[in-house]
């Protein structure tokens, strides 16, 4: 179906389309959300950086470090559910072995 | 915190023998470097192939948590390799299978590792951040700026009467001037270090106090005089700027070799 069809069916079609492009929207950025760790690890970096300064003790700085390490795992997690790589585990060379 | 406790829970039992690599080296002996490793003190060894050599400790199958006390380890690790060899930093949390695993890590990798080696040769990194405090640079720009100072001495004069438009515009001049401070003391710092080292790198600022979150590639032998040039340089600004200097650490930021690695089951 082309364009015109498109447009003559307009009323029709659109809500369903648009629908489900907003539905596959979502999805897609839920999913980029739950699997990227960049924000927890400039989190973690922040927390650092917050302990190197004096701003908070070292009681603050263990309690703070386990919600990112969860946090982390999580991460981890979903990237296993959705079948991404993940770093830190068991790894060997790969079979077609030269670094690039 | 016990080594347990600050890994995550895929651990699997039967296969204890894992190792842990901190950093690959060039050394054709093994060579040991006493029970400092990641997981309360394991001993920590070389894996060799030919002139290379892994340095690891033994290690469960499991996946480190990067915790201040586990990043902590790797870096001590590392750090007591490097006061006699230059090497070359694998990333936090890199575990083999077996001896066999690492030794063609090191096979299939050899000449990618020994031109590294080759061109890190007595280089060590330093890292350098830098945070401002935001009210004295203000209070520096209200001072040194004539435009911010006329429109501010306007403002205090008709505090009454002074437009919301006026006070904006001054929040606006501000926000530019602190900006082009910012580059032009980030340059300066820059156009200082430059004789002193080979190569710099900078990293994403942390937090909004920071303007400079880098990494200086240094000479061992320079080392004395980049240290000696950041202390100056901190003094010069010591009523504006603070200085986080570190190291030596091992070429974190100037190595870059993207080994292709998979998950082995």
């Amino acid at each position: 179906m082309g364009l015109l069809t498109n447009i003559l069916l307009a009323p029709f079609l659109s809500p369903v389309w648009g629908t489900r492009w907003t539905l596959e929207q979502v999805d897609r950025v839920v999913r980029d959300e739950l699997t990227d760790d960049t924000p927890v690890k400039e989190d973690l970096m922040a927390l650092q950086m917050q302990l190197e300064m004096g701003e908070i003790d070292d009681d603050e700085y263990v309690r703070r470090e386990a919600e990112i390490m969860k946090r982390l795992r999580e991460v981890r997690e979903w990237r296993e559910k959705f079948g991404m790589s993940t770093s830190g585990g068991p790894v060997r060379i790969a079979e077609s072995g030269e670094p690039e | 915190m016990t080594a347990a406790q600050s890994v995550s829970a895929s651990t699997d039992p039967a296969s204890g023998d894992g190792k842990y690599v901190y950093c690959i080296i060039r050394n054709d002996r093994s060579r040991e470097f006493g029970e400092i490793g990641i997981g309360s003190g394991a001993r920590v060894y070389t894996v060799n192939h030919k002139d290379l050599a892994a340095v690891v400790s033994d290690t469960p199958i499991v996946i480190y948590d990067p915790t201040r006390e586990n990043v902590l380890a790797h870096e001590f690790v590392n750090e007591t390799v490097m006061r006699e060899f230059t090497l070359i930093p694998m990333s936090f949390g890199t575990i083999f299978r077996s001896e066999n695993d690492v030794q063609s890590l090191l096979n299939s990798t050899y000449q990618a590792f020994t031109d590294v080696l080759d061109k890190m040769k007595d280089k060590i990194e330093f890292g350098l951040k830098i945070l401002w405090d935001r009210d004295k640079v203000v209070a520096s720009l209200e001072r040194d700026n004539d435009e911010i100072r006329r429109l501010k001495d306007e403002i205090t004069r008709n505090a009454a009467s002074s437009t919301y438009f006026a006070r904006m515009q001054l929040g606006r001049l501000v926000e530019a001037a602190m900006e082009e401070a910012s580059n032009r003391y980030v340059n300066d710092i820059h156009e200082q270090l430059k004789d002193v080292s080979v190569a710099s790198r900078s990293n994403k600022v942390i937090g909004d106090r920071m303007i400079l979150n880098a990494a200086f590639l240094v000479e061992r032998k320079d080392e004395r005089s980049f240290d000696e040039k950041v202390k100056a340089i901190s003094l010069q600004y010591e009523d504006l700027l603070t200085f986080k200097y570190t190291g030596p650490w091992p070429p974190y930021n100037f190595v870059n070799i993207k080994l292709k690695l998979e998950k082995a089951t």
